[in-house]
């Protein structure tokens, strides 16, 4: 008797370490996925002599100058305990950058250095008003160009700042519904976008010394995003524009009239989300346009030279150049797939040579991570639903547990291209699904407004459908389907927990909307401007309330019978604690499973990292528990 | 010794008596004090199962007041006529106690409101009130609006949480976060059958609306507030009575109900219900007679309990009893044993003793009388020494002291040898015997003649003198030698038949009063035994008497 329990233990043993072996050589530690980068955000000076970029030292990240030619590098900045959000050059000496002041209300302070450290001077105020940057380059050596709040907290004023003494000079009196501005090829302010909420009005000048006329009027679902000053015709623009077609395209407009001359670049399957406009040129680079990536459309030969010469330099990835210098002649590039974040690199077009300066994250070895997949399948209702699939390695995929990841929202979607939580998630023998749901955005005009309002109704089907077809592929475990959601998508995903008719086995939500109302209470006062359309968008308050209700798992806690993981940045202004405590009161009440995070934010990849690893340990566990082994 | 036996007898009885009354007093004891336990034990559950049912009762309103009250903060200001409705529909169906719902649909401004509540530059005013019940007519819902305000005075319900409301934003420390608690008592009013709930704003909106008692600003901000006034009737509270044996009536009283003409028939408690009914209380009732049901439900199980356990008691009283019973008797077979085994005995040294006494007293003796006396001591002392080789012998056959002899006997000699010496001692004794199937067996003959000796003692001496004969008959059945002692004597009463193999065992009657010592057939088992055989017997009375022995055969 003792004998066989001694030999049941040892085997018992045995196994065990079987089991922890093969998670050892499989699992990588959760800090790799998300590690700091020491250094990041590289830029290029305008005389293309220095390179700068933020360096990190602890917790604290500092500005450093580095002299491309010597190698010599200097830090400029001493932060202590507040971080510097976002800099740019500004002239080949001076760059400019911002310093996080507070971070609830998302306030900077602006300053302005030399590129040795020395001549710092902070340009924004005082705390109550916000400074903005229009343009990135000082015009006369001495002004910039900024938009600011100080006359009227609700009101974004222009300003010309100059930043030798800091003085204001004010270059456009906002009339109050102004929420864009936008320079010639010479810095004059001869554009602006108006919004009275839910319309938004192009107003166009032929020079500073006339009043703003207005040309065009569009309702919030389309798009008209000008790009630049056609060179030579003051009156035409270019634009990304999706008035009178489903998906955008790249269009030349007349302002006098408001007409629309010629499709650059456009057609029904594609759409166009952005331009690049060559200053230097003086032309049109390329066109940037979605489908299931990004992709260019060159309109520049000597810009797509480049980038063929980049395809040839570094094979099989893709790469974006992040900034370059006046001459066109040094660039910053980035790397990247969906398996591997990818790398800085220092090109010379000249010499055609390219000198790596960072990778993004070193702990990521490429051959470990999991093939992103575009996948798409046919909704109830007809629609094409299309999103993502991420395979685990080394497993056949069949039967495998699923983690649905919506993306967050209201209005965006998910993209090709390496992302930390899925890889983790495969990492951990998951199959991730990524839903592009009606509502998510490059996807043209309808698929957008076929989402209005349907959060917790139709958006909700688009999930399960997508489940149905991925369990139709034998790919997934119908017995086997967790969904995890932040945001919006943790909406999602305690909405499919609210109305689950056994599909899903658990759900987790990181700062999830959990109530609707609460989300339209918290868009702050200066942009009341936009709550008309966040009331299209998820829905009016008093006219949709039963929908809203529907839609806000705080309503419908008695209906959850699944497992539960809730975290909540305590942070976060769009939802409140108070509201997901209650939340979890009302499901314990039932005696549901209810796994509780409070954590102070992940999404900042320079800070966080504590709660960051906390939070998807405890993410681990959970679908560990209630999916993965169930 | 006859009278002390009586009295140790006497002595266990009356201690087994003695020990039986106090048992029974015990139980009557314990019964008692378990009935009485029973009294007190439900008399307290009377009183204190009250919590129980209070708990079960209320639990209802505290779903309604820690769930359904918040839900109001969960619209966070948006809730307006026909949501408000449908909430109250809900609600008024699943807690019956809810009777009436007035909704204040209303507005946080900057700027002085006519009706509503003016403090600093910080007004707080309904824009409508509803109300919603089941027995409200559909044209009388809306009681106000700002167009029309005759019909509706801005009660006491909205000012009472408005008052609230502004001294708590006065004294608010906008420095640090307020707690969940803190925000919840000042933004509801629980009253007499009556609670006030308003939405709590965001913390930011709670800062902002400080502000504006101070300065006016700019835009002027108006902020939407929901207040609810919940109207409640205790008396549609549902009791759920979770003692139905122990509790007759609850009933929902006000704080003041005391009946007087109930004391004597009836047992009553009560308890005050929480919150906002607290002017009334839960009034328990039952008839004495309902209670005592319950106290002997409770009793019953207790009693049978104690039963069960004085039964076991007296079961083993019992049986100690019969053990002491049997000791008894077994002490009886020894005494008379002994005074056998005495008896036996004396009869040979008196005989010697008058012999002795004889030659010594007489001057001369004859030859004749010398050969008498001396054939007479010598039978005596064969006697006495046939006697104690007897005792000796199943001493040690009964403790395995000898050593079994294996030799080779011819049956029908060993019989006949056997007769042979019995017919020398009683001539009147008849014999017969016959053997078939072996002429010679192995066996102790020393033993074997023990056994036959003692048989046919037995058959001559329970046998009467007309009939005083013996069959022998040895045959080889199935590998084993069975002899058969068959005579037609007296025969053994079948009550006794188990008794005859025991030690010391005798059975009362004429034939053994003297020269017997009930060692017999506990010897003849004890031999058959010691030889590996069985023995057995088979007997009608006044008719005969059949031994039975199979001894193991070995050629």
């Amino acid at each position: 008797m003792s004998l066989n329990t001694k030999y049941l233990f040892l085997l018992l043993l045995t196994l065990n370490v079987a089991c922890q072996q093969r998670r050892s050589v499989g699992d990588i530690p959760i800090d790799d996925f998300f590690k700091l980068q020491d250094k990041m955000a590289y830029r290029v000076s305008p005389d293309g002599l220095n390179i700068s970029y933020f360096k990190l030292e602890g917790d604290r990240l500092n500005l450093y100058v580095e002299a491309i030619a010597s190698g010599k590098s200097k830090m400029i900045t001493r932060m202590e305990d507040k971080s510097i959000l976002f800099y740019f050059w500004v002239s080949n000496n001076e760059l400019i950058y911002y310093k996080e002041s507070d971070v609830a209300s998302h306030r900077s302070d602006i300053f302005i250095i030399g590129k040795d450290g020395k001549q710092e001077r902070q340009l924004s105020k005082d705390d109550t008003s916000r400074l903005r940057i229009l343009e990135d380059q000082l015009i006369d050596g001495r002004y910039l160009l900024v938009s600011s709040n100080q006359r009227d907290s609700t009101v974004f004023d222009v300003y010309r700042l100059n930043v030798r003494n800091g003085e204001m000079e004010m270059a456009a009196k906002n009339p109050g519904n102004i929420t864009e501005w936008r320079t010639d090829a010479e810095g004059k302010l001869r554009l602006a976008v108006s919004t009275d909420g839910g319309n938004s009005t192009l107003l166009y000048r032929a020079s500073e010394h006339e009043p703003f006329q207005p040309v065009m009027t569009n309702t919030f679902n389309t798009t008209f995003t000008p790009i630049a000053f056609q060179p030579g015709s003051p009156n035409i623009i270019y634009a990304i524009s999706n008035v009178n077609r489903d998906k955008a395209a790249l269009v030349e407009v007349d302002c006098h009239t408001g007409k629309e001359l010629k499709v650059l670049f456009g057609s029904d399957t594609l759409n166009v989300t952005d331009a690049t406009y060559s200053r230097k040129k003086s032309r049109l680079s390329f066109a940037v346009y979605e489908t299931w990536k990004k992709e260019k459309h060159f309109l520049d030969e000597s810009v797509r030279q480049i980038y063929e010469v980049l395809d040839s330099l570094l094979p099989k990835t893709e790469t974006r150049i992040l900034d370059r210098d006046q001459a066109e002649n040094v660039f910053v590039v980035r790397t990247f797939t969906d398996r591997n974040p990818g790398s800085y690199y220092l090109y010379y077009a000249d010499q055609r040579k390219l000198k790596k300066l960072r990778d993004f994250n070193p702990a990521i070895h490429e051959e470990e991570m999991c093939e992103m997949k575009p996948a798409s399948f046919p909704s109830r209702d007809g629609l094409t639903i299309h999103g993502y699939l991420t395979l685990p390695n080394g497993i056949s995929p069949e039967g495998l547990p699923v983690v649905v990841l919506p993306h967050d929202g209201p209005v965006d979607r998910t993209l090709w291209g390496y992302n930390a939580e899925v890889q983790f998630l495969a990492n951990r023998g998951y199959a991730v699904f990524q839903v592009n749901y009606r509502g998510s955005s490059g996807y043209g005009k309808k698929f957008a407004a076929a989402g209005y309002k349907q959060w917790g109704c139709k958006i909700q089907h688009d999930i399960i459908d997508g489940v149905k077809w991925l369990i139709d592929q034998d790919i997934a475990d119908p017995k086997r389907i967790g969904i995890y959601g932040s945001g919006f998508g943790g909406n999602v995903a305690l909405n499919g927990a609210c109305q689950n008719k056994g599909t899903f086995v658990c759900a987790a939500s990181n700062s999830g909307i959990i109530n609707l109302f609460t989300y339209l209470k918290s868009i702050p006062p200066y942009s009341k401007s936009t709550l008309q359309m966040y009331y299209e968008i998820i829905g009016d308050p008093l006219a949709d309330a039963d929908q809203m209700r529907w839609a806000s798992p705080l309503f419908q806690a008695d209906k959850i019978n699944i497992p539960v993981f809730l975290a909540q940045n305590t942070k976060d202004q769009n939802t409140s604690a108070a509201e997901h405590l209650q939340l979890i009161r009302n499901l314990k009440k039932r005696e549901m499973n209810v796994t509780y995070l409070e954590h102070d934010g992940i999404s900042y990849p320079s800070k966080n990292q504590e709660s960051r690893r906390k939070f998807y340990a405890a993410l681990e566990q959970f679908l560990e528990v209630n999916l993965k082994n169930r | 010794m006859i009278s002390e036996k009586i009295t140790g007898y006497r002595k266990n009885f009356l201690l087994i008596i003695t020990f039986i009354i106090l048992m029974s007093v015990l139980f009557v004891l314990s019964l008692f004090l378990a009935y009485n336990f029973s009294k007190k034990f439900i008399e307290n559950e009377f009183v204190s199962e009250k919590v129980n049912v209070l708990e079960r009762s209320i639990k209802p309103y505290n779903d309604f007041f820690q769930k359904k009250l918040p839900e109001v903060s969960y619209y966070n200001g948006y809730l307006d006529s026909t949501t408000a409705s449908n909430f109250v529909d809900t609600l008024l169906l699943e807690y019956p106690f809810v009777s009436k719902v007035i909704f204040y649909d209303s507005e946080v401004r900057n700027t002085p409101v006519s009706d509503g509540l003016n403090t600093g530059r910080f007004s707080f005013g309904p824009k409508d009130i509803y109300q919603f019940g089941s027995l409200v007519p559909l044209d009388s819902v809306k009681l106000f609006s700002r167009d029309d305000t005759r019909r509706f005075i801005v009660g006491d319900d909205f000012n009472a949480l408005a008052l609230k409301l502004a001294s708590y934003i006065e004294s608010l420390d906008t420095s640090r976060v307020p707690s969940q608690d803190e925000l919840f008592s000042n933004f509801s009013n629980v009253r007499s059958n009556k609670i006030t709930y308003l939405n709590i704003p965001r913390i930011e909106d709670i800062k902002m609306y400080k502000k504006m008692l101070r300065s006016t600003l700019t835009p002027q901000p108006v902020y939407q507030q929901d207040m609810l006034s919940f109207h409640l009737d205790p008396y549609k509270i549902k009791i759920i009575n979770t003692r139905p044996k122990l509790y007759q009536y609850i009933k929902i009283e006000p704080l003041t109900y005391d009946p007087i003409d109930t004391t004597a028939t009836y047992l009553s408690t009560e308890i005050t219900l929480p919150g906002p009914f607290s002017d009334f209380k839960l009034y328990f009732m039952s008839s004495k007679s309902f209670v005592d049901k319950e106290i002997r439900n409770y009793f019953l199980p207790i009693a049978m309990g104690i039963l069960v356990f004085y039964a076991i008691v007296v079961l083993v009283a019992f049986l100690i009893y019969r053990n002491l019973n049997i000791n008894q008797k077994m002490f009886k077979l020894q005494y008379d044993f002994v005074n056998n085994l005495t008896h036996e005995f004396k009869t040979p040294v008196s005989v010697i003793k008058i012999a002795g006494n004889n030659i010594k007293s007489a001057t001369m003796l004859t030859d004749k009388e010398l050969l008498l006396y001396g054939k007479i001591l010598d039978e005596e002392a064969d006697k006495l020494n046939g006697l104690m080789n007897k005792l000796l012998a199943f001493t040690q056959i009964e403790n395995k002291a000898i050593v079994l002899n294996r030799d080779e006997i011819y049956i029908e000699d060993f019989i006949e040898s056997t007769v042979e010496s019995h017919k020398l001692k009683h001539p009147d004794f008849e014999f017969t015997y016959e053997v078939s199937g072996f002429t010679t067996f192995v066996t102790d003959p020393v033993l074997l003649g023990s056994l036959f000796d003692n048989l046919a003692e037995n058959a001559y001496k329970y046998s009467p003198a007309e009939r005083k004969r013996l069959h022998i008959s040895a045959r080889l059945i199935k590998g084993k030698v069975v002899f058969r002692f068959t005579d037609q004597g007296i025969g053994i009463p079948s009550s006794e038949i188990n008794n005859i193999f025991k030690k010391f065992f005798r059975i009362q009657n004429q034939y053994n009063q003297n020269g017997s010592v009930g060692l017999g057939l506990a010897f003849c088992k004890e031999l058959v035994n010691f030889m590996k055989g069985e023995i057995s017997v088979r007997s009608r009375e006044n008719k005969g008497t059949e031994f039975k022995i199979v001894l193991p055969y070995n050629d």
